[in-house]
């Protein structure tokens, strides 16, 4: 049965929708009341792009191959064999 | 400590491909990249000392990143803050009353608009340490509630209304970040309808 979703509903699990960390069917539920809602519509979209904001702002990865050979001889003095 | 060489490549295989995922979380933490390399390395020969209480097939990287945490407090010999139990619930509410007051601002619309990278990163260092880090894991390192309440030692309840209440003190700041560069004075512009996801 498909979970009824009011946008009170929408507003209290906006972050676990969001997160994905819901069920399939709730998430759902949530896109298509969020579809039609002029409330929740704009609120997911500010949400959602805060969160992308987040995400845009994390740092590159490193280039650790420097800081690797130093922890793998660190690990070598703690008798590692070191495989490759 | 691992005994025999299957034992050391399977560190090698398991725990030393996460060293730069753990470099970055170290450097979010420490801040300084010379405290945070020492950190990682201290994290990787606490991991060896520690191989065999890894459990085979549970996830190696939140349990690097629990090392390191752990290491992190205990080089900075620092108590974690106790924080008052919030209420998720409480703090989506106060979520959504933040997206009216910038709807109303005109400023629904500023974390597409304005140049926020700099100002976002500013404002996740300012953040108290309880809640910057539950950001870090969840925003920064994509860790689930489940992966950053291990790490954490908290319940996910715990970890949901933490970073709650840290998206919410970001998002106060990138808004005032956002009004004092000039945005927001030209009224709201409805959002465009598309897809939700």
């Amino acid at each position: 049965m498909k979970p009824m979703i009011d946008c009170d509903a929408v507003m209290r699990q906006m972050w676990d929708y969001l997160d994905g960390e819901l069920t399939d069917d709730r998430i759902r539920a949530i896109e298509e009341h969020a579809q039609m809602c002029d409330r929740c519509y704009p609120h997911v979209a500010f949400e959602r792009a805060f969160r992308d904001a987040v995400r845009a702002s994390r740092q590159a990865t490193p280039d650790t191959r420097a800081l690797g050979e130093r922890v793998r001889a660190a690990l070598r003095a703690e008798g590692f064999s070191d495989p490759r | 400590m691992p005994e025999t060489p299957t034992d050391d490549a399977r560190f090698a295989a398991e725990a030393l491909c996460w060293l730069p995922d753990v470099t970055r979380y170290a450097r979010s933490l420490a801040r300084d990249e010379a405290d945070a390399d020492d950190l990682v390395q201290d994290t990787f020969l606490a991991a060896y000392r520690q191989w065999h209480q890894f459990v085979p097939g549970s996830e190696c990287r939140a349990w690097l990143f629990t090392i390191c945490r752990n290491r992190f407090y205990r080089l900075r010999e620092r108590e974690e803050r106790v924080v008052a139990t919030e209420d998720a619930d409480l703090e989506a509410i106060a979520a959504a009353a933040i997206h009216q007051s910038a709807r109303q601002s005109g400023l629904s619309d500023a974390f597409e608009r304005v140049e926020i990278r700099e100002a976002v990163q500013a404002a996740i260092a300012a953040l108290p340490e309880a809640y910057r880090e539950v950001a870090l894991l969840v925003d920064l390192h994509d860790h689930t509630y489940e992966s950053a309440s291990r790490i954490l030692g908290v319940p996910v309840g715990t970890v949901r209304s933490r970073l709650f209440r840290a998206r919410r003190l970001l998002q106060e700041t990138l808004l005032t970040h956002a009004r004092d560069a000039g945005f927001g004075a030209s009224g709201h512009q409805p959002t465009p309808r598309g897809p939700a996801t």
